[in-house]
């Protein structure tokens, strides 16, 4: 039985991606089963979430795993027991996959040093968060018809890219899926070296919507950050860096991970728009943790066989 | 004849200096439409000046004035302050936005741009604020801003709260495409009111020291260089910070100014413990002076700024402790720096034009040359009429200048935006063929 991390991104081929989707879609349609009977799968939250740690654990009980929840409050996480520590105890405890959030960038990696379990990455910091990135793909792929018609689309990432691990993931995702990716934001949102994507930084929406962006890529914007130091004010913001109607035409698709600041990164009336692929990324999340537990556990080969 | 065409002006005989081409010597000028149409000899029109005996010049742009509107209109107005930059040569200026209120909010840009339009004599800029309410905390909304006609940023007349603050603010502006103004002093070390030095030593008056500036200085350059902001450090008053900037000038996207009144006088003035003398950043010894006058003449510092600053009588007739900081500079900067400066061989003339007209009109707008085509801004200048500075002289609504009873040589004579004479103390040599 092979296992597998799933910690970043950046390590995945396009190869690797297709398998998620497919193995996604076979679980879409009802024809995987219960790949995940008697294993056992940890989520272990050092951060707070409700939709990915729901998402997760749905995808585990649907797939018929145990499953074993150590959310920040009421656990030894709480009581202020070390990474390493909590990954080794899930580990002898017998864990087949370690589900794992935590508020620091390499989390993830750290853990899986430590464990012969698989890790998957549920979010670490602002490094990574994989799983959003195949989920997105997935949406994506749902909507094009297929993941190979993503190949040469343009896709603008738009907001907050300097704190986002999800940009840092669905930046990598989509360039492997043969998209062409510009980037958004502020020079006050962006690392210093926005170039070490080696993508094209762009000051606007209606400035990506010029460049030939078909899909809009909106980033979470956190409150604490609105009116400061680095955003002046939600009025400049919506207007530079949001999605509203008018930008909408010409078959341009918007995307956000959630949940959305209505009225900042995308105006109230885009949300659920047709335009929108907000509500089947929200429904790609059980089917993609499916495979991707599926794949971690090496239940994949089982399924196979 | 080419019909009475009131567009058109010539000006004869005039020696004409224009830095950007070298051109230096007498000849006519035509003016056609707001703008330079020919320049050569036996040049005819219908409207003529003659200028014999007169330099023309580029005409000057004040990158630095406080011209108090909105809020203190008793001090200055946008129809006072352009008079008195009128008088002064100045063609262009731009208006720091530390008012009451701040210029911090796109409906007060476009509200002055709108005043400005009616009541300027001359070309008028708004910077806005870096900050909102000049607070250092929250960015303003440059963008917005932006499109509203703001055209620089600044937290001028106070220093910056944190390097941290600063490098974002730096950054946004960046993102904005607007440039930042700088006022640098470091508030930690600055807590006197003139320079710590030996003069504030014997008279008792708290000083701030030079690092006050030249820390702010070093900051704000590093920040320029780290984050590619357009950064313009403006009143520059020591030779360490001059010796900064020229450090970072291929490294930075960065220029400088410094004022007439660094460039003329010293911290000397503060044994009189008049308020009068009181100004930021202060009066310093005369090795900075020097250094400073020095960096300007070798290119250093890009170009000079009067950092105009009109206070009611009751604000500087104080002691120092208790004066506002500030002069006037617009009616007297080219003659103090040419009868000081000039006469006193340590700057030539054609430098002093290029740092009062081309350098700082390139960094505003491209302007500041005499090339045919370019926006007829001059300033006609009698370099031999001597002068004594008084408040019946004056046009600004305020009389703290730290030259009241000076006697100085040359004096703006006329000035001149897009074609039209809008400041005129020649009319007699005004005259009209038939």
């Amino acid at each position: 039985m092979e296992t597998r991390n799933f910690l970043t991104l950046e390590d995945m081929e396009r190869e690797d991606l297709r398998a998620v989707l497919d193995l996604a879609r076979a679980h879409a349609e009802g024809r995987l089963g219960h790949p995940l009977t008697e294993k056992t799968v940890c989520l272990a939250f050092f951060e707070a979430s409700t939709r990915t740690a729901v998402s997760f654990e749905l995808a585990a009980r649907r797939g018929g795993a145990d499953v074993i929840s150590l959310s920040e409050k009421g656990s030894a996480i709480a009581k202020g027991e070390s990474l390493i520590d909590t990954v080794v105890t899930l580990d002898r405890l017998g864990a087949d996959a370690i589900v794992l959030r935590h508020p620091a960038a390499g989390a993830a990696a750290l853990a899986a040093r430590h464990t012969a379990a698989a890790v998957v990455n549920a979010g670490d910091g602002c490094g990574q968060h994989p799983t959003q990135a195949l989920l997105d793909l997935y949406a994506l792929s749902g909507s094009f018809g297929g993941f190979d018609e993503l190949v040469g689309r343009r896709v603008a990432v738009v907001g907050d890219i300097l704190h986002s691990r999800v940009a840092r993931s669905v930046i990598p995702a989509f360039a492997k899926a043969g998209m062409e990716v510009a980037l958004v934001a502020p020079r006050t949102l962006l690392p210093l070296d926005a170039g070490a994507w080696e993508l094209p930084v762009l000051s606007s929406v209606d400035e990506a919507l010029g460049w030939g962006a078909g899909v809009l890529y909106m980033l979470r914007l956190q409150r604490e950050r609105m009116t400061g130091a680095r955003v002046p004010s939600v009025a400049e913001y919506a207007r530079y860096y949001g999605v509203a109607r008018r930008h909408l035409g010409a078959g341009v698709l918007i995307m956000h991970p959630g949940p959305v600041n209505r009225g900042v990164e995308v105006s109230g009336d885009v949300v659920l728009d047709r335009a929108s692929l907000i509500p089947d990324q929200v429904a790609a999340g059980t089917h993609v943790r499916s495979a991707v537990l599926t794949l971690a556990t090496g239940a994949a080969h089982e399924v196979a066989a | 004849m080419t019909g009475n065409d009131v567009n058109e002006l010539v000006i004869r005989h005039s020696r004409i200096l224009d830095p950007a081409t070298g051109l230096d010597e007498v000849a006519d000028i035509r003016l056609h439409a707001g703008r330079i149409a020919e320049i050569g000899d036996g040049l005819r029109g219908v409207r003529e000046l003659d200028a014999d005996g007169l330099h023309l010049f580029p005409g000057f742009v004040d990158v630095h004035a406080h011209w108090r509107t909105p809020g203190r209109e008793d001090e200055e107005s946008i129809e006072s302050g352009s008079a008195a930059a009128a008088a002064g040569g100045f063609t262009g200026v731009v208006m720091m936005p530390n008012t009451d209120p701040v210029v911090d909010k796109p409906a007060i840009v476009s509200g002055l741009l709108r005043r400005i339009e009616r009541e300027s004599r001359v070309r008028a800029y708004v910077s806005a604020a870096l900050h909102a309410g000049l607070g250092g905390e929250q960015l303003t909304e440059m963008r917005l801003l932006k499109e509203a006609g703001a055209f620089c940023v600044s937290d001028d007349g106070l220093g910056t709260a944190s390097a941290g603050v600063l490098r974002n603010g730096m950054l946004y502006a960046r993102t904005a495409d607007l440039p930042v103004i700088l006022h640098c002093e470091d508030h930690t070390l600055a807590t006197g009111v003139v320079h710590e030095g030996a003069y504030a030593a014997l008279a008792g008056v708290p000083g701030s020291p030079a690092s006050a500036e030249d820390a702010a200085t070093a900051t704000a350059l590093i920040l320029a260089a780290e984050t590619g902001a357009k950064v313009h450090i403006t009143h520059v008053s020591t030779a360490l910070s001059a010796a900064l900037v020229g450090f970072f000038k291929e490294r930075a996207e960065v220029t400088a100014d410094t004022t007439p009144h660094h460039l003329t006088l010293t911290e000397g003035l503060v044994s009189t413990l008049d308020g009068m003398y009181r100004v930021n950043p202060p009066l310093r010894p005369e090795e900075d002076r020097d250094g400073v006058t020095v960096a300007l003449r070798d290119g250093v510092l890009d170009f000079v700024a009067t950092d105009h600053a009109p206070h009611a009588s009751e604000e500087k007739e104080l002691p120092f402790e208790e004066a506002a900081p500030g002069f006037l500079g617009h009616e007297t900067a080219f003659a103090t720096l040419y009868t000081e400066l000039v006469l006193g061989g340590r700057l030539s003339l054609i430098r002093l034009v290029e740092a009062m007209s081309r350098a700082p009109g390139r960094w505003v707008n491209g302007s500041g040359s005499l090339q045919v085509g370019a926006p007829a801004d001059l300033a006609l200048v009698d370099l031999s009429e001597e002068w004594t500075v008084g408040r019946d002289v004056l046009l600004s609504r305020s009389s703290n200048s730290p030259y009241l009873g000076r006697s100085l040589t040359g004096r703006v004579v006329g000035t001149i935006v897009g074609g039209e004479m809008i400041y005129d103390r020649i009319g007699t040599r005004l005259g009209t063929r038939t």
